[in-house]
């Protein structure tokens, strides 16, 4: 088993307390930092490391934090908002080790000159919440959070605040909509929110994973960290696996981890569910481009996911095997998108409400052969042309279902009934 | 009727923040607490607090869905069938519920107990199929799990129902 | 291109392979309108910050990553090479238009906007040939009424939030706004909630479908049936630019005519909607006589009318006097009949009693600057104003297009101060809120004034004032006592706050001044004012906000008692309205578009009055005891130019063939002079402007032609030729 650098501690008794995560070395991050470095020199540190966001774009961390303009007051967000279908590492990390957050949370403030930070957990992650809620409480009481922080002169105001059920607040600038007080719109970019952002000000918006890794990267430094994983995907990450396999969980790995590794090695997946066919594999997330099972040998790194042709995404790696009917598990995601669009941009709003119908009619055997070729063209009608990623994504399961198992859709069309799974063989409609 | 002591609240929140309409979300969990769903009186007691329109907070409530825009059932049960849930045969759990509470999805009983919502993905995969009480978890469910549940949800208003005057726990509490 | 052509501090670019020069900072779309290329929109409003919604305006620029992109959200560089014509463009807006019409209803021929609609336009030029979408359309009941005023149809909504961004962004009142979220989204308000807002035919004018209806346009004519006037609105001292819809000799509605200087494209709903009185039915449409005391009012023939006039009026003057003779003005009547009105009484009746209803300004200018009391700001430099200080004002109830020029300058980062007696619109986004007692604001410019001046660092400290407040020192301790101590301090907290702001901007209602104690409430803010440093600088200002479409007109062509065209002292000095009014020696009254018996307490005119004439378009409390009743056209029906609250001088043109028996105010005057024997040679309003230009100051060189679509703003030549 590979050395645990995030999850190394989730499961001792009680890390969740103050007092047991002190014990295993908790804070000793924050202090080195506060005490050892300057803030740019953190900066540095963790640029080095090679620490990318685990968010879903997977951009460099230490550099996101070195564009941010000089003005001030400047803000954190911190993304909890944790809603990417086959994603589920940010709730754990919340409710198990909430401690390493918040002092990832206090020592990236402090890197990125921030006076107020906002940990803006998911409204559905409740339990989440109250754990997050309770680490604060403790760090303000313990003096890791407030004024004059453990002396060092440096002070932080954190502020914990609840989403509502709105999956784009998890993009970064619908995220800062949201903290204001507004409907979860994305915001315009330029400008960039490290130039202006929360309440116009330079903020730095970071997933949950990302800084719940910076303290190790602090206390153990940035060599010791980019010795994990490969050239430009460093460090170790959480894949959080589901769907058709015996073990579903989260597992942290190196990145470049081969998928066969993650979904067959008995310490992770431990196979297929029922020992059946693998059919196809979502690598990061229901936003990415599904692969086939001939990709199972793919390295889990941002590079070798992206040549295979999808992305390293969230992190979430659903595994869907042989009896799945893939317009059916396409349809689902899709149903995702359309009740998960803002609404602001005509592509994404209209378009995905007519990729469901369409879909529905197709599952549901009374589908038209011309409308697989309309499916592909209104996702390029969507695709680049919708205002924010949300709309790219929702195409992505379509389009690459299209170009892996065409055949699948046209045996719905042709046959009115689903080729593969319990609806198979029965036509849908008269089964309805 | 919102409580002058949930207002104070609202206040405070309001100041808590750098512009007090963020405070907007966390006010209407707050006013919601007491009504049970957003009503008239929340919009207003928000609106006041934070002072906004209530067409500004009512545009706000309603792109969230966390926030009721009707009176929700007692218990208010959200079951997950986004993709992982539903490859580990989340569909057949909700039409088990359908049948044992006697609503479909989306509906509230109408002896007002129970709500039951499909909802998106509660990053909760590694544990599907996964259902939410009242904002609280139970994974790994199976068809037995959704029975045993169902008998101990009846259980209880059983209990309710026998001691008097006691009014049931609100639901959708924050 | 040449090198020195790219040192003129615009960027340059080509757009469709011609080339365009344009200001750092301005959005393809607008280079490319510049350029005669419509790209099109329904999202944006140059009005508003770019939103990039409906994904509607796309064009390719080359070197972009992942095009096509937004002309709306994307500025200009300099060398960029922008083509809005790209088979990979036409495919993009061709496939948002699909997506817009996929829930949209196919009812155009019934829909209000048809033949003005945006959608059906861009359909037409962009659009795809036929839907491939065959499932099922969003449904909504059909229209609902989201206020008396306006209706929603939420089918025809294309969700470019437009109107739901006016009211968060230009009207800040957040009336309409959006519900529900994806494609669950509509337009709508709180439940139970009305959008009730001032503002709100705006939403209706910008939405580029049919969505939002305006109850008192809606299924009235069609686009193509309507002739449509540039002319001024009549309603306020804004003078917001509109353009009149009509069709056969009826205002179907009236819509915003941007002009920036005065409505900023705005238009409010009273200017919109209440032009009812244009089309009455009740009209006058025959002069009428009253042949003897207590007789009632007949209708006769406009010789004999004008003729009773004159004789009449020539037997007063012979039997009394021409000082019994006196003339009440109007307000709302253009510039040039103001000026022959004034004419007619000092001229051809001889007498100096000509005067018009309005607030209390003593003498004709303000000692301190010697300029006539009046705005020291354009509008559109409200903006830039650091502090705005609204004293015993409420623009929104007023004169709202400037609370909306307000909340402009709010979003530029300026403070608002309300000290009023009762609530404000503006309350609620005011920096501080004074709330005084009745009658309190002649106290409270009183105390600001007396607080400023004790501040060491003052810009301008003025001897005189400190002197003439020293003077009437018991005028501040009854100031004192009437607004209470809380009060006063927060007006000495205003007070120094206004001496230190970098461009303070402090207005008040003309009409306040009015109210018991307020008599000094106008020369006590100018003062304030100018011992603060807050006259022309830019952003900074003073002024009374007037009352009507031509307060300020009217004062310009001395429609007052001590003053001729021009602000020339009249010598002797004529009686003022409320003595005319109530004088016994003042036996005839001639009042031209005036309700004067408004202001008299028990409304009777006629006290010791034996003849009354009035102009008028409806038989009005006034007109009702006239002995002479002249019909009168609206501002709908003849030329003229009228001068706005921040003294732009703009036209204001015939629209409809005017009603048959009625003539112009000044088309009465000149019939009259002539019976009265000076036979006036003007051959219409143009001659009359000329003639008011060669002896005015503040209109100095203006013309008919001149004024053109957007009027002149004149306010400053006098000042540079003083
Ligand atoms: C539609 C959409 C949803 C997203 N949801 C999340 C999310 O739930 N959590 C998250 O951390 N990032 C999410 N992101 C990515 C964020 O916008 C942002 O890139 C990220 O939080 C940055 O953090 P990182 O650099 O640490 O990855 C989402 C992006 C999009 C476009
Ligand atoms: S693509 Fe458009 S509608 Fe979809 S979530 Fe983004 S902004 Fe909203
Ligand atoms: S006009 Fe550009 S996106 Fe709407």
């Amino acid at each position: 088993m590979p050395e645990l650098i995030i999850t190394k501690n989730i499961d001792v008794p009680g890390i969740d307390r103050l007092d047991v995560y002190r014990q295993y070395g908790g804070y000793e991050a924050l202090e080195k930092a506060l005490h050892e470095y300057q803030p740019e020199e953190i900066v540095e540190l963790v640029k080095k490391s090679g620490l990318r966001g685990r968010g879903g774009a997977g951009f460099p961390t230490g550099m996101k934090w070195g564009f941010l303009a000089k003005n001030e007051p400047r803000y954190l967000c911190c993304n909890c908002d944790e809603s990417e279908p086959g994603t589920f590492k940010d709730r754990m990390l919340m409710e198990k080790n909430p401690h390493q957050l918040v002092e990832g949370v206090i020592i990236t403030s402090y890197a990125c000159r921030v006076s107020t930070a906002f940990i803006y957990v998911r409204g559905e992650l409740a339990y989440a919440a109250r754990q997050v809620q309770r680490a604060v409480d403790e760090a303000y009481a313990a003096g890791y959070i407030g004024k004059n922080i453990l002396g060092s002169g440096y002070s932080l105001d954190v502020i914990v605040h609840r989403g509502a059920g709105a999956y784009i607040c998890g993009e970064e600038s619908a995220l800062m909509e949201s903290l204001e007080g507004r409907r979860g719109y994305p915001r315009l970019k330029p400008p960039f929110p490290a130039a202006v952002g929360l309440y116009g000000g330079p903020t730095v918006i970071n997933n949950c994973e990302t800084l719940s890794t910076v303290p190790a990267v602090v206390r153990n430094g940035a060599d010791w960290y980019a010795s994990f994983g490969t050239e430009k995907s460093k460090g170790t990450r959480i894949f959080c696996l589901s769907g058709h396999v015996k073990k579903p969980g989260n597992y942290e790995l190196p990145l470049g981890t081969p998928l066969r590794t993650l979904i067959y090695d008995e310490q992770y997946g431990g196979g297929i569910l029922g020992d059946r066919q693998l059919k196809a594999v979502i690598p990061g997330g229901s936003s990415t481009f599904i692969l086939g099972a001939d990709k199972i040998d793919t390295p889990l790194d941002f590079e070798s996911v992206a040549a295979a042709g999808s992305m390293l995404g969230s992190g979430g790696v659903i595994v869907m095997h042989e009896d799945t009917c893939i317009v059916d598990a396409v349809l689902r995601m899709t149903e995702f998108y359309r009740d998960e669009s803002c609404g602001k941009c005509t592509p994404c709003r209209e378009g995905t409400y007519w990729l469901v119908q369409l879909l529905e009619r197709i599952e549901h055997g009374h589908g038209k052969m011309s409308d697989i070729d309309l499916l592909l063209d209104i996702c390029d009608n969507i695709s680049g042309k919708s205002f924010c990623p949300l709309g790219d994504a929702a195409t992505s399961s379509i389009t690459s279902s299209i170009k892996l198992f065409r055949e699948e859709y046209e045996y719905h069309v042709r046959e009115g009934c689903c080729k593969v799974g319990p609806k198979a063989r029965k036509p849908v409609a008269a089964a309805l | 009727m919102i409580s002058e002591q949930a207002k104070q609240r609202m206040r405070e929140l309001a100041a808590r923040y750098p512009v007090a309409r963020s405070a907007v979300m966390p006010a209407l969990y707050i006013a919601q607490a007491e009504e049970g769903y957003v009503s008239r009186a929340a919009l207003e007691a928000v609106a006041e607090a934070l002072n906004m329109t209530v067409d500004d907070v009512e545009s706000v409530a309603t792109f969230y869905t966390m926030y009721y825009q009707r009176p929700p059932g007692k218990k208010v049960i959200k079951v997950c069938n986004s993709i992982s849930c539903y490859l580990r045969g989340c569909d057949a759990l909700i039409e088990q519920l359908e049948r044992r509470l006697g609503i479909k999805r989306g509906e509230t009983s109408p002896d007002g107990r129970y709500t039951l919502l499909t909802v998106e993905c509660l990053a909760s995969c590694g544990t599907a199929p996964v259902l939410q009480v009242n904002d609280e978890f139970v994974e790994n469910l199976t068809p037995e799990l959704v029975d045993r549940l169902a008998d101990q949800w009846e259980a209880e208003f059983q209990a309710e129902g026998q001691s008097q005057g006691r009014s049931p726990a609100g639901a959708g509490g924050c | 291109m040449a090198e020195e052509a790219k040192n003129d501090g615009l960027v340059h670019l080509t757009i469709d392979g011609i080339p365009v020069a344009v200001p750092p900072g301005t959005l393809v779309w607008a280079a490319a309108k510049q350029a005669g290329i419509e790209i099109p929109i329904y999202c944006y409003h140059p009005k508003m910050p770019p939103l990039g919604a409906c994904r509607m305006c796309f064009v390719e620029i080359e070197k972009m990553p992942k095009p096509p992109q937004t002309a709306c959200t994307t500025p200009v560089s300099e060398g960029m090479v922008v083509h809005t014509k790209t088979e990979k463009v036409l495919k993009a807006r061709r496939g948002t238009l699909e997506f817009l019409l996929i829930n949209h209803p196919l009812d155009c021929p019934i829909c209000d906007k048809g033949g003005e609609c945006d959608l059906q336009d861009f359909t037409l030029r962009h659009g795809p040939g036929a839907t491939r979408f065959d499932l099922h359309k969003r449904h909504y009941p059909k229209p609902i009424p989201v206020s008396d005023r306006v209706l929603l149809d939420r089918e025809r909504c294309i969700l470019c939030q437009r109107c739901t961004r006016f009211c968060s962004e230009i009207s800040m009142d957040n009336g309409l706004v959006m519900i529900n979220r994806g494609y669950r989204m509509e337009v709508g308000t709180a439940p139970g909630q009305a959008f009730d807002s001032i503002f709100s035919g705006n939403t209706v004018e910008i939405c580029p479908v049919g969505a939002l209806t305006s109850a008192k346009y809606r299924f009235k004519a069609r686009p193509w049936e309507l002739k449509r006037i540039p002319s001024v609105c009549n309603n306020c001292s804004v003078g917001c630019n509109v353009r009149i819809d009509v069709r056969v000799d009826k205002i179907m509605r009236q819509m915003s005519r941007c002009n920036d200087g005065v409505d900023d494209g705005w238009l409010c709903d009273r200017g919109r909607w209440d032009f009812d009185y244009v089309n009455d039915t009740q009209r006058l449409r025959t002069p009428l006589v009253r042949r003897q005391p207590g007789g009632a009012l007949e209708p006769v023939g406009w010789g004999e009318a004008l003729g009773m006039i004159a004789e009449r009026l020539r037997a007063i003057k012979e039997r009394y006097g021409a000082k019994a003779i006196g003339g009440i003005g109007s307000t709302r009547t253009t510039n040039e009949e103001a000026y022959l009105f004034q004419k007619l009484l000092r001229e051809a009746l001889g007498t100096p009693n000509v005067d018009h209803h309005h607030g209390i300004f003593p003498g004709l200018r303000d000692p301190l600057t010697g300029r006539p009391w009046m705005l020291t700001t354009a509008i559109a430099d409200f903006e830039r104003a650091s502090h705005i200080v609204l004293v015993a004002s409420d623009p929104y109830e007023r004169q709202p297009i400037l609370n909306l020029r307000i909340k402009k300058a709010l979003k530029a980062g300026a403070r608002i101060y309300v000290v009023n007696e009762s609530p404000t619109e503006l309350d609620r986004l005011a920096t501080r809120v004074i709330r005084l007692p009745q009658h309190g604001a002649g106290a409270a410019a009183r105390l600001l004034l007396e607080a400023a001046l004790r501040q060491e660092n003052l810009r301008n400290p003025r001897e005189e004032v400190r002197r003439r407040l020293q003077e009437t020192a018991q005028a501040t301790q009854q100031a004192e006592t009437l607004c209470g101590e809380e009060v006063a301090a927060a007006l000495r907290e205003l007070a120094r706050e206004i001496v230190t702001a970098p461009a303070a901007l402090i207005l008040y209602d003309e009409m306040a001044t009015l109210a018991p104690g307020c008599a000094n409430l106008a020369p006590d803010l100018q003062a304030l004012a100018v011992v603060t440093g807050n006259i022309d600088r830019p952003g900074a200002g003073v002024g009374p906000l007037f009352e009507d479409a031509n307060s300020l007109g009217a004062r310009d062509m001395g429609l007052l008692p001590d003053s001729l065209p021009g602000y020339r002292p009249a010598s002797p000095e004529g009686l003022s309205y409320q003595e005319m009014l109530s004088s016994d020696a003042v036996k005839a009254l001639y009042i031209m578009g005036a309700n004067p018996a408004r202001h008299l307490a028990d409304g009777n005119l006629r006290r010791g009055k034996e003849f009354i004439v009035v102009q008028e378009i409806l038989l009005t409390e006034t007109a009702q005891q006239a002995d002479v009743v002249l019909p009168a056209l609206t501002y709908a029906e003849k030329d003229g130019s009228m001068t706005n609250v921040d003294h732009h001088v703009q036209a204001i043109r015939r629209a409809l063939r005017p009603l048959p028996g009625a003539r112009a105010d000044w088309e009465i005057l000149m019939d009259l002079a002539a019976l009265l024997g000076h036979p006036w040679t003007y051959e219409g309003p143009e001659d009359v402007l000329l003639e008011i230009a060669a002896q005015h100051p503040l209109y100095r060189g203006l013309t008919w032609e001149g004024l053109g679509l957007q009027g002149v703003r004149t306010g400053e030549v006098e000042v540079a030729h003083a």
